[in-house]
């Protein structure tokens, strides 16, 4: 399989902490990777490197074999992204604010016009397309960050809680986009802290846990390497966490008035 | 979405650009979009209530009041030949308008932090991204600049020639150049040392300021014609090297009165060279700044509530009950930190603490004040100005939204909320405007107007209940900022005309001996008792 992206041995710091120590991934076409890890592990770290929204970094990054140093712009145009927390110029409209990305990816209006109307129908948010997205309810500013990350066809795409605020139906939509682009060759890194669902849809499942990567492989890999069962309680093992039973009941007695 | 005049003629220079490696075809389309954001940036409710025509040239139409001030710079640069004076002056006063203005309203330009995350994912180059930040920012800067200075400008003209005009149009391109670059250079070492909220908190310092000059400003300039002096001679101090605005007046003395003293030639040269070398030192700077722009996002760091038995005690005499004493806290705390109501508010704040003083001298000038018996410290009422809009205010937040708790909220009803933001208010904002005022009107009358005093701190009590009233806003903090319509606006004026009546009717009292004190006691309790019956429902 024809390897779209790796990363050897990435490093970064913010002054003297540490963030990422050393990561090495390889991830090829058609792939689904659930990109997994607890808050503050350097998920969205690694994904602003890669976007180049982070520089300062150690290691080396390939995107479709070449090292993004090199060509700092060109390589960004087969990338899509959404995410965790998106900034939207939201006085503007949807068709205003997706053609307009779509411009910067380099289509041209008509054709970003149609994508994007089509798009938004097919999502069940047409009658919103003409107005302003400070009016959109959560779900549908997500389908249109979703849209805005895809309307120019890219290989690569980096998802962080893509699904969040998407009803159940949408949400049976969107994991059936996946699947669909997974089988044209494209690669999705999907981040999620929902396990149920990184557990159905990934591939292949990457756990990153104090800047290092703690496990990477298949479902059934890891479960034959760790804890059998879900994927929740392979990510309570790898980061070394037991206590939720003790806190959860703390928590409730000082709920109802008790000491700590 | 419609095309921009000022994109069709930026047009016109397309080659500069793409000459130096910008990408302008993408920088047309981001300052396209950019401008389209900035239109919509007029109050959605206004907007609605308008023709649509009407909307455009909002920006534009906000600029009469520096087309305003620019006719003070007539005088100045339209006639006389004693330039290092006027033109120094001059200059002090462009930077100082643009430079505040700058910081005001085009901050959020230079610290959009969703560019980042929006346009740096994409395929366009730093260079192409930073050329529209700083293209944005002069296209607007431009507009402010003509409002200022076409009018003296063209007087200068045909009064003092076209080498004059030549160089004063050279120069505040310089100045305009060297207030972006100083500017983000001040930002890139504020955001070297503190953080974000910081930033914003000087910035709506800034604001407050600019706001508050402007309004006083316009007072006084109506009165200060006749001070304006062209004769003052200005010599040469070594320390004149820290005065900015003397570097570029210094090129008149030079090219038109022929004065080639050391001074005049160095100063003309840190005219030239500064705003140069500033510009390349932020070009320089620019990805520092962007990096640094990152802790716009961060959260700050969390201060521990200091707790103070005094003052917990003084406020159960304030608020009786626990769901007032809670609203009070919150109130406070909004009034204290929410940017858009300080900038609101304080800035008429500052603009009532003063006008008493303009009403005094204003009227001392035609004939003298014995202080020792005089009336006029009934002036101190015109500090109550403040109240109505204050209180209209109190109603809104720019975080309105957030009011969906009161819903959810186990009340029987608001009283308790409406009470608490009241007497917040006033112990927090009047309270100490009051005292102040009060302390420099008792040095300059004596102290024997204290009962007055009194009793006109008693009556601000008592008004504000009035324009509560008049105003009647449901639940504090619960209505956007926009939805300040003209009929509030007329009730804030009409509110004034109570003012007036307490006034007669305070000289009245006073004209009865120790008719104030009495007149105290009888506030005190009609306070009271309204304060009582109004909440009552």
């Amino acid at each position: 399989m024809e390897e779209i992206l790796t990363i050897t041995n990435l490093t970064k710091s913010y002054g003297s902490k540490e963030i990422l120590k050393g990561i090495d991934i390889h991830a090829s076409r058609g792939e689904i990777i659930g990109y997994i890890g607890p808050n503050g592990a350097g998920k969205s770290t690694t994904v602003k490197i890669i976007l180049g929204l982070e520089g300062d970094y150690g290691g080396e990054i390939k995107l479709f074999g070449e090292n993004i140093k090199h060509n700092a712009i060109d390589y960004k145009r087969k990338i899509g992204y959404v995410p965790e927390i998106a900034d939207v110029y939201d006085n503007l409209t949807g068709y205003e604010y997706l053609t307009f990305i779509g411009q910067l990816y380099g289509l041209e209006l008509e054709e970003a016009a149609d994508k994007s109307q089509s798009l938004m129908a097919l999502f069940g948010v047409g009658e919103a397309y003409h107005s302003r997205i400070s009016s959109y309810s959560k779900g549908m500013r997500q389908k249109l960050l979703i849209i805005a990350s895809l309307i120019h066809n890219p290989d690569l795409l980096f998802l962080d809680e893509p699904i969040n605020g998407l009803d159940a139906n949408s949400v049976m939509i969107f994991k059936e986009i996946l699947t669909q682009l997974a089988a044209q060759g494209k690669t999705i890194f999907y981040s999620s802290h929902i396990m149920d669902v990184v557990e159905k849809i990934s591939s292949r499942i990457i756990l990153l846990y104090d800047g290092k990567i703690a496990a990477d492989g298949t479902f059934a890999q890891l479960q034959a390497s760790n804890a059998e069962g879900t994927l929740e309680r392979i990510f309570n093992q790898l980061t070394g966490f037991h206590e939720h039973q003790e806190i959860g009941e703390k928590f409730v007695s000082i709920v109802q008035g008790g000491q700590a | 979405m419609t095309d921009f005049k000022t994109l069709q003629l930026l047009d016109k220079f397309r080659l500069l650009f793409v000459k130096t490696g910008i990408d302008y075809d993408m920088m047309r389309k981001i300052l396209h979009i950019k401008l389209t954001m900035d239109e919509r940036k007029v109050p959605t409710l206004f907007n609605q209530n308008k023709k649509k025509g009407d909307q455009k040239y909002g920006y534009i139409k906000s600029l009469w009041i520096y087309v305003l001030f620019g006719l003070v710079l007539i005088p100045l640069m339209g006639f006389g030949q004693n330039f290092l004076f006027q033109m120094s002056i001059s200059y002090a006063m462009i930077i100082f308008l643009i430079m505040t203005s700058l910081i005001s309203d085009f901050s959020s330009v230079l610290l959009d932090v969703r560019d980042k995350s929006i346009l740096s994912t994409k395929p366009i180059s730093a260079k192409t991204i930073n050329a529209a930040k700083f293209m944005h920012i002069f296209i607007y800067l431009s507009y402010l600049t003509m409002a200022l200075t076409a009018i003296p400008l063209v007087v200068s003209l045909f009064t003092q020639g076209i080498i004059f005009f030549l160089l004063t149009v050279f120069e505040i391109i310089l100045i305009n150049l060297f207030i972006v670059a100083f500017t983000a250079i001040l930002y890139i070492v504020i955001l070297r040392f503190f953080d974000g909220e910081k930033l914003k908190d000087i910035i709506n310092y800034v604001q407050i300021g600019l706001s508050l000059v402007l309004m006083i400003g316009y007072q006084v300039l109506i009165r200060s014609f006749e001070f304006v002096n062209l004769d003052i001679v200005v010599s040469f101090h070594w320390w004149n090297v820290f005065l900015i605005p003397m570097w570029f007046a210094a090129p008149y003395e030079l090219l038109l009165n022929g004065n080639s003293s050391l001074f005049t030639i160095i100063y003309t040269i840190l005219a030239v060279i500064i705003p140069i070398i500033s510009i390349a030192l932020y070009i320089k700077l620019i990805p520092t700044f962007e990096r640094n722009l990152q802790k716009l996002l961060n959260t700050s760091k969390s201060k521990k509530e200091k707790n103070n038995r005094l003052r917990a005690f003084l406020l159960t005499l304030i608020c009786s009950t626990h769901e007032e004493r809670a609203f009070y806290r919150f109130a406070t705390l909004m009034m204290k930190q929410e940017r858009e109501f300080k900038l609101k508010v304080y800035p008429s704040l500052g603009f009532s603490f003063i006008m008493p003083f303009l009403f005094i001298f204003t009227f001392s000038r035609s004939g003298g004040i014995d202080y020792a018996s005089s009336m006029s410290y009934l002036n101190i009422y015109f500090s109550m100005m403040i109240i109505p809009s204050a209180v209209l205010l109190l109603g809104h937040s720019a975080k309105y939204k957030a009011a969906w708790i009161y819903k959810t909220l186990p009340l029987k009803n608001y009283t308790a909320l409406q009470k608490g933001s009241l007497k917040a208010f006033l112990v927090k904002l009047y309270l100490p405007l009051y005292s102040v005022l009060s302390i420099i009107f008792c040095y300059m009358y004596g102290i024997r107007i204290l009962p007055d005093l009194l009793a006109i701190l008693v009556t601000s009590c008592m008004y504000t209940l009035i324009c509560y009233m008049t105003i009647s806003n449901k639940i504090p903090f619960t209505k956007p900022y926009d939805e300040i319509g003209d009929a509030q606006g007329w009730k804030v004026m009409l509110l004034f005309i109570p003012i007036g009546m307490f006034v007669v009717l305070h000289y009245l009292i006073t004209q009865i001996a120790f008719g104030s004190l009495l007149y105290c006691i009888m506030l005190l309790i009609i306070n009271l008792l309204l304060w009582k019956i109004i909440f009552k429902r």
